[in-house]
């Protein structure tokens, strides 16, 4: 990414120092300052509290929101001509970056781009394997050989390992692709503002109206070129198959997402997204150096526009995989790594700010909410749960007789507890919606699982304990140490289809 | 979109209006301030938390009759002393006074409130004269000089029978101790020393006693062998074998004729006190101890263990 001088290494250094410095305030504040110690938790416990149930407030909204145009009829929305421009203009470039996957994952994605009820003949997809990977090559050929007649094109491409500047990202072998896609399209004469790129995770499969929902939305947008298009992730693929702990985390995470498309301010790219080719271009593609290539593409484009660059949500799920392992912990592990990966997009804080001290034009307010939100979010995300599950207790423990003997010291852990059971009410609203979005229960599944379906959130403290926030301290420790992190495939199983 | 912005904003708000609002009365009430509507100010204050034995006792404070019942917290109470009052029916009431300071938490959890009718059960089902009890195992022994047997149950009297035979000494004894492993047990007078089993069944023929007419018995301690035992008289201490026609060696004269004796089971240690005259005359006591571990059961040689005098 930057070259890294002085000032980079600062920020770099910045958002771990600050978050290490709440932990180690508060334990220092617990064993010598009690008092102050326990006020400030109460404090930040019942901040914790209402920004739960805001936050919940808003996953009902864009719960609501999703369930409306569920099934709403996108192609024909397309197809009433009163968008202004000729939406069969439009050409879809899927681009699917791929590293280890095999033909059980690959295979169904494809499919579910057939299924779709665009027109498949406005489609061009690639399947980008990496170079490194001994079963590229005979993978693609099965694929070829299933799917070439099905799209307007079907290409295989396959990303060179080790080229200068470039480091092992899903955002490197994306890029050869898109550059591969853009010589195809300048070859068949089809004009980069009428293409829209979408850049699947390739465990994504799309719904049969997303292509539809994305043309809609990309010709009814106002400057449609600076905008990204989010759809809602869900991890319904293998949700049933998957291990409560993995099951849970993911479905957090989809609901984190759709809480996220009610902020508009805040939104950014995340996993799978789409976006004009055209805009792809001029910001000379995803970046190839880093690993948070989805969300680090947005704010190139962000500093691209000047600022004049959104993220329009489509209230449309794709679905993806749930990553789990063979076994329990093996499962901790895949789901840790996988939260740290997604942590580590602490490394745009240097980007942003070096890309604003190049942009005037973006008015300073602006740069500063911006900044502000990004090192917030990823700040509480390192130090919430530690907070909350293992400091809380300290000035307990470190308080003494004397705070022992003090009101506040009898209040405390009445009141901690009386707070979070509010919790426990916005939990019962996520169990609800988890349901809701669940896909119908494949044969092979006994209806027992779903009442451990909803019996499992039971274990949701456990996975605050060790997924809450460890994997973003994690994340900005290293970033702070300098021990930068290489992208990491995220392991993906799926039951064979009998 | 432009509503739903809205709805957002105005959620947003009522939060941050709920949160600023709201935290200074948690922490005021946390920190043991009481907001006083007509001062419009907060007052420091204290709590008193009660817990009884049994709980659901009322609660008076002052005399006045609070509420709600045991355990519990009474909070805001100005700083003083106050006059605590706990009752529950069929319970001897429980009153005391307690001092409680500005945003302090004053702790009355150790009250035990006893019953006016005491729960008394009979738990032998048989007649006796000593008893012994077993806590780790849960069982009670009936010791029955009538008959020289000794019976058993559990701590509740259930499963009450016979279980052994003893031989039996003039003057009865009240002193019965078990041997560590719980199979023997010693029982003694000034002059006897009986040994009998605990599973008369396996061992009935085994009973025996044993003369001591040399000095008065004043205790006797189980060896961790389970096999020797360590006596204590009014002239010495000395070890022997628990056995028919036994050896007595004796490790220690002693200069005091009441001693204080104790012994340590998990080293094999006696610990005793007695009495030592010094050069101008003058006697003073010292505890002394003796290691009677296996290693050092060489009990011919501790015979030579000099004395005091």
């Amino acid at each position: 990414m930057n070259k890294r001088t002085p000032f980079i290494r600062f920020l770099e250094i910045l958002p771990g120092a600050v978050s290490w410095s709440i932990l180690a305030t508060l334990i220092c504040l617990a064993i010598f300052r009690p008092v102050t110690c326990a006020v400030i938790i109460i404090t930040f416990e019942f901040y914790w509290i209402i920004r739960s149930l805001y936050l919940t407030t808003l996953l009902i909204m864009a719960y609501q929101k999703l369930a409306r145009q569920k099934n709403k009829d996108w192609l024909l929305s397309c197809q009433k001509n009163e968008l202004g421009k000729n939406w069969r203009d439009i050409y879809h470039l899927v681009i699917f970056p791929t590293y280890k996957e095999g033909l059980e994952i690959l295979r169904p994605s494809l499919e579910a781009l057939k299924k779709c009820n665009y027109p498949l003949d406005r489609l061009i997809v690639i399947m980008a394997f990496e170079e490194r990977n001994k079963e590229a090559q005979k993978n693609a050929y099965i694929l070829e050989n299933e799917f070439k007649n099905v799209f307007f094109a079907y290409i295989s491409t396959y990303h060179p390992d080790g080229l200068p500047g470039e480091v092992r990202t899903k955002g490197a072998n994306a890029t050869w692709a898109a550059k591969h896609a853009k010589g195809f399209l300048v070859k068949n004469g089809i004009t980069f503002e009428n293409v829209i790129v979408s850049c699947f995770d390739a465990d994504t499969c799309v719904e049969k109206e997303y292509f539809g929902c994305l043309s809609y939305h990309f010709l009814t947008t106002s400057k449609p070129h600076q905008a990204s298009y989010q759809p809602m992730p869900v991890y319904n693929n293998n949700i049933w198959h998957a291990s409560s702990f993995a099951r849970l985390v993911e479905t957090s995470s989809s609901f984190c997402q759709l809480i996220e498309s009610i902020r508009l301010e805040k939104f950014v790219t995340f996993s799978s997204h789409s976006m004009s080719f055209k805009t792809l271009v001029d910001i000379d593609y995803w970046p190839v150096d880093m690993i948070s290539d989805d969300s680090v593409v947005y704010w190139k484009s962000y500093l691209y526009y000047e600022g004049d660059y959104r993220v329009v949500p489509l209230y449309i799920t794709v679905s993806m995989d749930v990553a789990y392992s063979s076994n329990f912990f093996k499962t901790i592990v895949v789901q840790y790594k996988q939260k740290r990966r997604w942590a580590w997009g602490i490394e745009n804080f240097p980007f942003l700010i070096k890309g604003f001290m190049k942009k005037n034009q973006i008015p300073l307010s602006n740069k500063i909410r911006r900044i502000y939100h990004l090192l917030e979010s990823h700040i509480s995300w390192a130090v919430w749960a530690i907070i909350i599950m293992l400091i809380a207790p300290l000035p307990i423990l470190f308080g003494g007789e004397l705070f022992k003997q003090s009101s506040l010291g009898y209040n405390f852990p009445h009141i901690t507890n009386m707070l979070l059971n509010f919790t426990i009410g916005a939990s019962f609203v996520w169990i609800a919606l988890s349901w809701t979005i669940l896909p119908p229960r494949p044969k092979d599944v006994h209806w027992s699982k779903s009442i451990i379906m909803v019996c499992e959130w039971v274990i949701v403290p456990v996975i605050i304990l060790i997924l809450g926030s460890t994997p973003a301290l994690d994340a900005q420790t290293r970033l702070m140490l300098g021990r930068y992190m290489e992208f990491y495939a995220t392991e993906k199983s799926r039951k064979k289809q009998e | 979109m432009f509503t739903e912005q809205r709805v957002r904003a105005v959620l947003y708000y009522s939060s941050l209006l709920i949160f600023f609002l709201g935290l200074p009365f948690i922490l005021s009430f946390a920190l043991g301030y009481k907001f006083n509507r007509s001062t419009m100010k907060f007052t420091q204050t204290g709590l008193i938390y009660i817990r009884t034995q049994p709980p659901g006792a009322a609660i008076y404070i002052n005399d006045k009759l609070i509420n709600d019942k045991t355990p519990m917290a009474i909070r805001e109470l100005l700083p003083g002393s106050y006059r605590v009052r706990v009752e529950l029916s069929n319970y001897y009431p429980w009153s005391g006074e307690i001092e409680v300071g500005a945003r302090k938490a004053a702790f009355l959890e150790k009250i035990i409130l006893f019953p006016l009718r005491p729960d008394i059960e009979q738990v032998n089902k048989d007649k006796f004269n000593v008893f012994l009890m077993e806590q780790d195992r849960g069982l009670i022994y009936y010791i029955n000089y009538e008959d020289n047997s000794i019976y058993i149950s559990d701590l509740k009297g259930s499963y009450f029978r016979k279980i052994s035979n003893f031989i039996g000494i003039s003057p009865a004894s009240s002193k019965w101790k078990f041997s560590p492993n719980r199979e023997k047990i010693v029982y003694f007078n000034k002059h006897k020393i009986g040994v009998t089993y605990s599973n008369g069944e396996k061992y009935s023929d085994k009973a025996f006693v044993l003369d001591y007419p040399r000095a008065n018995i004043l205790d006797i301690f189980w060896h961790s062998d389970n096999y020797h035992l360590v006596v204590v008289s009014d002239r010495n201490i000395e070890v022997l074998e628990a056995k028919p026609d036994t050896e007595y060696v004796e490790l220690v004269k002693l200069n005091k004729k009441n001693p204080q004796a104790a012994y340590n089971f998990h080293e094999d240690t006696l610990y005793f006190i007695d009495s030592q005259r010094l050069e101008d005359g003058s006697v003073y006591d010292n505890l002394y101890k003796i290691d009677l571990t296996a290693k050092a059961l060489i009990f011919p040689e501790l015979i030579n263990i000099k004395d005091h005098e």
